[in-house]
């Protein structure tokens, strides 16, 4: 019993069919609404955060303590002329931001939100395999930046494309085999660790504990993920404008814009849910979802206290980052996580 | 369909690529021809001359007390070095000494307008390598420099306070009063700017051993101030020939030999603690006395007269600074030409710069310090 057939039996009088489409569309519209309230809730954040790191007041016009200014600005990027550039490469360069945004939805899709006792498990897409999925959704992102990177026929777009390629190879290695020792963790307690529910709920103690190199390896490939600062050398301003996206503007530039706060987003929630307990907690069958986004939203401030914090690392070290110490340090994360599985039985 | 082919490589397969002037890591209006081997820099041409406003030229159509905001406006960061840079040369010719008290207000302006100047390079530093927070603590700092400014002579960045013979405004007790208060507070505030830079691992990965300038090749560029001190070279005019009353005060010249972006950045934060403590002995020395030589009279200002040659030497926050004047007996100079460390910093970028990647380049092209103003005047 999940919330889409509640759903489907509230519209149970308009035929079986239709209920479900109805039940299907309803959940969307409400993740969809989820995700924007999130991201301008979180943008809002994020600007008020950094003022105040930075001896600055922080917007505090438009509305109540700038409570719209998110919504003027948004405002402001759908009412700016998109501008072409002439040399584009027509149909990825229109499409690339739109990758982007898609791979971002895909992955909340994904996502449980919680285990209620009433209306049950909260995911928009049930499936058995969904974190495989979910890896498969974060993966279409960075294509969308390297086609806009390439079609944009800019050199500052080629080059943060071409970083963006080397930064993508270099962790994204690491980040699965830390999956994988989770995966190997709770395939001792349960028949299907792929579903991301059954590895949130076999979590007795927060997995981050036993497993805490790989909390450290995954945090840090899913902030490089989310083109986070240190990580962002893809789209470095002070080097390359602004790399794959130099060449887009208006609302174009505002996918970009959303992926990036949105990609920020998705992995805090992906690292509470798989290392720290994700809904798990006293009261979990009413509060559950409370608890996910408290743990996501503590992520995030970390990720934007590093972003304001530290400068940019060169791509040459992050390369070598990934290759010399991330990877080493996964597959000792999953040695650990073989001996603690086989060999104590945790 | 493929649309036109992004680059054209050369022969060696290197791309070229346009940073600038409007970029935002090229600091005023550089620009800067890139010969492009993948991500390594293979080859830099700086062009330069986008904010040429032919200030030694209108210098020689004006009268000697008019020229002052011209120099203002060539280092605008740090306007007060400019200012009396300019005058030393020009009291020379004019045979205007200014007075006892006057040098060490200039002094202590210059001083202050250094410190100024280095803040500015601080956070703008930081901005280069993509950290963003450090740059509003230095701005925060700076403004308070500013107000200081604002109090001694009604305006923050192209003062225009000193003038030919003494300076716009006597000192007030406030005034020394808030210059203290200034520098009781600022060695805390640098310090925490400080350690926000260097405590960070990824910051000292970026700048260590990178950009490395030997001090062969520097004193080859006549590369000057900070840059050449940071190579190992003991050279400040303060201390080689000083002016004003810098040979009453107490204070080292900080050299390092590392040679490299951390050398420089270092020095340049050990140069603006020694400014606080030139600063905190300059102010308790002011002598009574005239803030103006009585030969130098507003009214009688425009009918000054010079003949002869003069070169004036002063130490300016981004290096040696050279005013040269020529005077044919008239009311205006002859010929005026100056003498601008940041384009001679700026020169041997093509060779700090050569061989290393994109993000290095803008790293090093960031500790030359450039102020465009001056390089282009």
């Amino acid at each position: 019993m999940n919330v889409l057939t509640r759903l489907a039996d509230f519209f149970a009088a308009f035929g079986h069919y239709p209920a479900y489409i109805l039940a299907y569309l309803f959940e969307t519209l409400f993740m969809i609404v989820f995700v924007m309230v999130s991201l301008v809730a979180m943008i809002y954040i994020f600007r008020k955060y950094m003022a105040r790191l930075q001896l600055r007041v922080g917007p505090n016009r438009v509305g109540k303590f700038g409570t719209l200014q998110l919504i003027a600005d948004s405002l402001k990027l759908a009412g700016k002329e998109s501008i072409l550039p002439s040399g584009r490469d027509d149909l990825p360069f229109r499409i690339a931001p739109i990758i982007v945004f898609l791979g971002l939805i895909t992955g909340f899709a994904l996502l449980p939100y919680g285990q209620f006792y009433f209306i049950g498990s909260l995911t928009v897409t049930h499936s058995d395999v969904s974190l495989l999925l979910l890896f498969a959704a974060l993966a279409i992102m960075p294509i969308g930046e390297i086609l806009a990177g390439i079609s944009s026929r800019n050199k500052y777009a080629v080059v943060g494309a071409l970083r963006g390629v080397a930064k993508d190879v270099s962790f994204e290695i690491p980040m699965m085999i830390s999956v994988l020792a989770l995966v190997m963790m709770a395939s001792a307690k349960t028949a299907n660790p792929l579903n991301l529910s059954n590895l949130v709920e076999v979590q007795f103690i927060p997995y981050g504990i036993p497993q805490i190199i790989g909390l450290g390896v995954f945090f840090i490939a899913m902030v490089a993920r989310a083109s986070f600062s240190p990580f962002d050398m893809s789209e470095s301003d002070s080097e390359l404008v602004s790399g794959h996206s130099t060449e887009y503007t208006g609302m174009r530039f505002g996918m970009f814009y959303m992926g990036l706060f949105g990609s920020i987003f998705l992995s805090s929630l992906v690292v509470s849910l798989l290392y720290l307990g994700g809904y798990n907690g006293p009261y979990s069958g009413y509060a559950g979802f409370v608890f996910l986004l408290i743990k996501g939203l503590i992520l995030v401030l970390i990720s934007f206290t590093i972003w304001l914090s530290v400068p940019r690392i060169r791509i040459d070290k992050f390369v070598n980052m990934g290759w010399k110490y991330l990877l080493p340090a996964s597959i000792i994360n999953l040695i650990i996580a073989g001996v603690l599985t086989l060999g104590l039985g945790i | 369909m493929m649309g036109p082919r992004i680059s054209n490589p050369d022969e060696n397969g290197w791309v070229e690529l346009n940073m600038g002037p409007q970029h935002p890591s090229t600091h005023g209006v550089l620009r800067l021809k890139v010969k492009l081997d993948g991500e390594i820099v293979r080859e830099v041409e700086p062009v330069i001359g986008y904010l040429h406003r032919n200030a030694e030229k209108i210098c020689e159509l004006d009268y000697y007390c008019d020229s002052m905001i011209y120099f203002d406006r060539m280092d605008y960061v740090g306007a007060m070095n400019m200012e009396v840079g300019y005058l030393e040369a020009a009291e020379k010719l004019l045979g205007i000494p200014p007075p006892e008290r006057v040098q060490w207000i200039r002094v202590v302006m210059a001083e202050l307008s250094r410190v100024a100047s280095h803040l500015v390079w601080a956070g703008a530093f930081g901005l280069d390598l993509g950290m963003l927070t450090p740059f509003f603590y230095c701005f925060v700092e700076r403004e308070k420099i500013l107000r200081i400014f604002v109090e001694a002579c009604g305006s923050r960045q192209e003062t225009n306070y000193m003038s030919i013979g003494g300076v716009y405004q006597d000192f007030n007790d406030k005034l020394i009063h808030d210059i203290l208060e200034f520098t009781e507070q600022f060695p805390k505030k640098l310090e925490d700017i400080f350690n926000a830079y260097v405590k960070n691992d990824i910051f000292i990965s970026r700048t260590k051993g990178i950009g490395i300038l030997e001090p062969e090749v520097a004193l080859d560029y006549g590369v000057t101030g900070p840059m050449l001190r940071a190579s190992g070279v003991d050279y400040d005019v303060r201390k080689a020939e000083p002016y004003l009353v810098y040979d009453k005060i107490n204070f080292d010249i900080p050299v390092s030999h590392k040679k490299d972006n951390l050398a420089r950045f270092l020095v340049r934060f050990e140069e603006m603690r020694q400014s606080i403590k030139i600063i905190n002995q300059a102010v308790k020395k002011i002598p009574d006395g005239p803030y103006f030589n009585p030969k130098a009279k507003k009214s009688l200002m425009i009918r000054l007269r010079g003949e002869g040659e003069v070169y004036a030497r002063t130490e300016s926050s981004k290096g040696e600074f050279g005013v040269y004047l020529v005077g044919d007996g008239g009311v205006k100079p002859y010929r005026v030409r100056v003498r601008s460390p940041s384009l001679k910093n700026l020169s041997v970028l093509p060779y700090l710069a050569k061989d290393q990647m994109i993000a290095d380049m803008v790293a090093i092209s960031g500790t030359t310090d450039l102020v465009f103003g001056e390089v282009d005047r």
